[in-house]
């Protein structure tokens, strides 16, 4: 699996993991992140059962396990924390946070050890050591409990499957032309988003942040000008497609 | 052995787990019928007066072991929701195992090393809690056993009365058929769970 740095300062820095090339065609690919400041990391994410050990091996290029303290989940999704279970033993100590809609679920894959830390649906704040990070509602985007995480330091949302790309292959990291871009994104978010409503409450909040890099669970990244573009697509895009 | 295939047994186990408890249920069904069985023999015995005096103390006796036999078997499900959690608990420390050992193939981190050590602690006790729930269980069945073979025996003292009994000897041989029958029907409900229980000592072995 591989491991980019797409942000480092003093307090903190993010990693992204994926594009493993080990992984099962038939499985999709997915992007983990993680923030690690001092002595204290997250991961952003983590994936699914089957990604759970080229992570564990990526991972520890980067952090040692003891330094792993908290995991966050975006929603429900297998892809996103099938690995629980495993990481309930791998790091027994650490915090889970996730969406309080979901909790009665996600405890299906297996939580002894681990803390769930109920997140409201307003949202709410972590500190990391150094960095803080917050959890921005994105709720309807596609699951109806969903938190995106903002840096403002950064300036970084982990925009978790919104702007997710469904590209075959190791694409690049970052979105290079837009408008190319269109086609690996524009069924998954007419199929997979169901709210125009939710779109379009989303993209007024996220307007106010000040955001350089928007960083999707599934393809590539958006950088500077392409944010801008991103949201002003998205925008215009009509969503809950399987309604027509 | 691979780890792949100590997960496969574990899962093995489980299903093994979910058939026995499974087994629990027909067992539990049997002796409930046969405290009705009891119930009613002592109604037609009570109408059948003197010509049935020796079937009297057979219904206590039926009543007795079937009260006996639903009171172990209450004993046996509460210790199987227990079984469950031990046996689920065996498959997901396999499977972390397994995980690890992927992981450790890809990048021999000492973190990883240290993982698998504690894991593997994990799991052998896991597994021995296993090993010692299915010998506490095994005792209990083997409680049943003796039970029904007191059914087996009581069954044919009974059939000898209901001979005895004039007009209402068919109903009370009927009893002593039915007895028989349900004695027949938990000793191979036990015996399978024993060979089950017999598969998963060799498999944890």
């Amino acid at each position: 699996m591989k491991s980019t740095e797409i942000y480092s300062s003093a307090t903190h820095s993010w990693i992204v993991l994926g594009r493993d090339s080990q992984k099962s065609e038939s499985i999709i690919d997915t992007n983990q992140y993680l923030i690690k400041s001092a002595d204290e990391a997250i991961i952003l994410d983590p994936g699914g059962i089957e990604l759970f050990s080229p992570m564990l091996a990526s991972l520890l290029k980067h952090v040692k396990l003891e330094n792993i303290t908290a995991l966050f989940a975006s929603h429900q999704d297998p892809d996103i924390i099938s690995s629980l279970g495993l990481w309930d033993k791998a790091v027994p100590h650490a915090t889970l946070y996730a969406p309080w809609l979901w909790e009665g679920f996600i405890r299906h894959f297996g939580i002894d050890n681990i803390h769930y830390q109920p997140i409201k649906d307003e949202g709410g704040e972590v500190k990391i050591a150094k960095a803080t990070l917050k959890f921005i509602p994105a709720h309807y985007l596609h699951s109806s409990g969903n938190f995106n995480v903002y840096d403002p330091k950064a300036k970084i949302l982990m925009s978790g499957d919104i702007g997710a790309a469904l590209e075959k292959g190791e694409p690049p990291m970052f979105v290079e032309d837009f408008a190319s871009h269109i086609k690996y994104m524009e069924y998954f978010h007419r199929r997979w988003m169901p709210s125009n409503r939710a779109k379009n409450n989303w993209i007024s909040r996220v307007r106010e942040l000040e955001v350089d890099m928007m960083a999707p669970q599934h393809g590539r990244i958006f950088k500077g000008d392409m944010v801008h573009e991103f949201l002003e697509w998205f925008a215009r895009l009509d969503v809950g497609s399987a309604c027509e | 052995m691979t780890n792949k295939s100590k997960v496969t047994l574990a899962i093995e186990n489980f299903v093994r787990v979910a058939n026995i408890v499974s087994n629990l249920d027909k067992i539990l069904q049997e002796a409930k019928n046969l405290s009705l069985t009891a119930k009613n023999a002592r109604v037609v015995a009570l109408r059948a007066g003197d010509s049935a005096y020796g079937f009297k103390p057979i219904t206590n006796f039926i009543d007795e072991f079937s009260e006996l036999t639903i009171k172990t078997t209450k004993n046996i499900s509460l210790l199987s929701s227990n079984l469950f959690a031990i046996a689920l608990a065996v498959v997901r420390y396999s499977e972390f195992q397994q995980r690890l050992n992927t992981a450790f193939e890809i990048t021999n981190h000492r973190d990883i090393a240290q993982l698998q050590h504690q894991g593997n602690i994990d799991l052998l006790r896991t597994m021995k809690q296993l090993e010692s729930a299915i010998t506490h269980l095994e005792s209990y069945f083997e409680d049943i056993l003796k039970q029904m073979r007191s059914a087996e025996y009581i069954a044919v003292t009974s059939r000898v009365e209901a001979s005895n009994a004039g007009e209402f000897s068919e109903s009370l041989q009927s009893v002593s058929n039915f007895i028989t029958s349900a004695a027949k029907k938990i000793k191979q409900a036990i015996n399978d769970n024993l060979k089950e229980m017999h598969l998963i000592r060799g498999a944890l072995r």
